[in-house]
């Protein structure tokens, strides 16, 4: 009895230990397309490192790199979370966060209040604003509320006299003409969407093909990885390409687990994707990632990660998925969580963003020390992202990142080449211009 | 002083049967465990979840009875085989709701289903003894109130 008891000691030991927070290691390691991946481990104490939301004082913004200017374009918004240039240079602000989710295990109620901190919570506004700069100096003289009552808005874009508006659960097509400050004719449904009951992941990203024939759709997982079952992941995880006019849809890339962000290159025309990766087995996994969208491919969700990379908690396994699914182009580092996505074309802003995409990481809120909580720009060469990221908005954090200001979101690229950015806990719209623009 | 017959009656153990309830739940948790590694079905899973925490909680509640036991004189001496026996699955149970809160499959396989078997050991060892820690405090016969 003695004797067995010493045996199992150290393997007790060894679990008592996994509550250990575990540090990640330096970010830059797992930006680019061989991200470094180190073993999964199992969690004892569910991760979670949250800085305390403490909002902006007045006169406080974000800091830019050299050679680039910040303002606050509006504040007080309500959960802000897209930005949305339209053709006139009317930007669109999309207001929104979860319906809601219900609780099923005890862990579900704890991890609601932690990241509640960091200002997740806050109460979306479902609608969109709709923000008029006619003179380009990045101080709206107009501020409207376009359309309100929507259902958890994300994605937005404008097609030929229409408005479409992913809401959590249906795409919503609205008869819009350039330079409208209001919409009062109420939406016609385009198509439906996977949501509830459980609608873990509930932003729907939305971007029009070059053509404008098509709308792709970025929809979620409804878990972590798989823990509400494999049943509530039909259809989930999943990017769409849906015919704007007959509404017809099918997937056109799977096992993308939270594809937070579409874009198309505008040189290219392709189909460009900011993907969340899985929580819970290790600091520095998995990286998110920044990806073109191969039709027809399967990018792992939840079997495997980066390729073959396979997950154990996900059980049945499936060996023939993993052997089929394919490695993303570049790695952003674990738990940033990318929201926004954005091309930067021309140098309007700087040279040094002349070509490439900027992405706003939004933070993490399960990895030691934060990671993310910046906009940074990512290089392409021949149309692929690569090299080094540059760090371009930050000062989200304070107090040696125990507090957060605000959270990057959604990113854009206005009329006149500055950058306008989504802050959902700061509450406002951020514009980066260059120093020389003098506006 | 004469005391009454009332005062010399021994009272009942208030912490048993509370154990016994939480014993109950964290058994019925290896019974969910082991389902879910039948099935991979995740609402197994996730009535393991739910059984351990509320076993837990019992348990507190079984330790708040036990101190009013010792404190009002109901309980006698402490058995204390019982005791080490009740406690061991109590904070085995505790790693377990850690556990249990994982993600999917290795939130049971393998080591929450294994800490759940441990745990029903020993709270079945300790059911032979009527899942009490202490003896009940009586009064020998002849004794005079």
């Amino acid at each position: 009895m003695t004797h067995a008891l010493f045996k199992a000691l150290p393997a007790l030991c060894a679990l008592v230990t996994l509550t250990a927070c575990d540090q990640g290691g330096d970010p830059m390691r797992q930006y680019g397309a061989d991200p470094y991946l180190p073993e999964p481990q199992n969690y004892l104490l569910p991760p979670m490192s949250v800085p305390k939301e403490v909002g902006w004082k007045p006169g406080e913004t974000p800091t830019v790199s050299a050679g680039l200017r910040i303002q606050a374009m509006a504040t007080g918004l309500l959960h802000p979370r897209i930005v949305y240039p339209l053709p006139n240079g009317d930007i669109l602000v999309v207001e929104g966060n979860s319906p809601g989710t219900t609780p099923f295990r005890p862990k579900d109620f704890i991890q609601g209040k932690v990241k509640a901190r960091a200002g997740t919570a806050g109460k979306g506004g479902n609608r969109i604003t709709l923000l008029r700069d006619a003179d380009g100096d990045g101080k709206p003289e107009e501020q409207t509320i376009l359309v309100d009552h929507l259902h958890s808005p994300y994605g937005v874009t404008y097609v030929d006299g229409t408005l479409y508006v992913a809401n959590t659960d249906a795409i919503m097509a609205f008869k819009y003409s350039l330079g409208q400050t209001e919409i009062k004719e109420p939406g016609v449904k385009l198509a439906d969407l996977p949501a509830g009951p459980i609608d873990h992941h509930w932003t729907k990203s939305m971007v029009a093909s070059a053509d404008g024939s098509k709308l792709y759709i970025g929809v979620g997982s409804n878990s972590n990885i798989t823990e509400n079952g494999l049943d509530v992941e039909e259809g989930r995880a999943a990017i769409y390409e849906v015919d704007r006019l007959t509404g017809a849809k099918r997937v056109y890339a799977s096992g993308t687990r939270n594809p937070t962000n579409l874009a198309i290159d505008p040189e290219t025309g392709r189909l460009f994707a900011v993907v969340n990766e899985r929580d819970e087995i290790g600091p520095d996994l998995v990286p998110d990632y920044l990806t073109m969208v191969q039709e027809g491919a399967f990018y792992g969700w939840p079997y495997s990660y980066w390729g073959d990379h396979v997950d154990v908690r996900v059980h049945p396994q499936r060996p023939d998925l993993v052997a089929k699914a394919i490695k993303p182009d570049y790695g952003l580092s674990s738990h940033v969580a990318a929201l926004g996505l954005a091309f930067s074309r021309g140098e309007k802003l700087s040279p040094k963003f002349s070509n490439g995409v900027f992405v706003g990481e939004h933070g993490s809120w399960d990895r030691s020390p934060v990671n993310g909580y910046q906009v940074i720009f990512v290089p392409l060469v021949n149309g692929r992202p690569e090299g080094k990221p540059v760090p371009v908005v930050n000062g989200f954090l304070g107090d040696d990142n125990g507090t957060v200001r605000g959270r990057p979101v959604g990113v854009a690229l206005d009329r006149t080449g500055a950058l306008v950015v989504a802050d959902d806990t700061g509450n406002a719209v951020w514009r980066v211009s260059s120093e020389k623009s003098g506006q | 002083m004469e005391r009454s017959a009332l005062e010399a009656r021994p009272r009942s153990l208030l912490h048993p049967s509370f154990i016994g309830a939480g014993a109950t739940l964290l058994i019925a948790g290896f019974a969910t465990d082991i389902m879910y590694w039948d099935t991979s079905n995740w609402q197994w899973a996730n009535a393991s979840a739910w059984l351990i925490a509320a076993g837990l909680v019992l348990a507190l509640i079984a330790t708040l009875a036990l101190i009013v036991d010792l404190l009002t004189g109901r309980a006698g001496r402490i058995n204390w085989i019982s005791f080490l026996l009740v406690a061991a699955a109590a904070l085995l149970s505790l790693l377990n709701v850690f556990v249990h809160s994982r993600d999917a499959w290795t939130s049971v396989v393998p080591q929450g289903i294994s800490l759940s078997a441990i745990v029903t050991i020993l709270l079945l060892a300790a059911a032979v003894c009527g899942w009490k820690v202490t003896a009940v405090r009586t009064f020998a016969v002849g004794d005079k109130p």
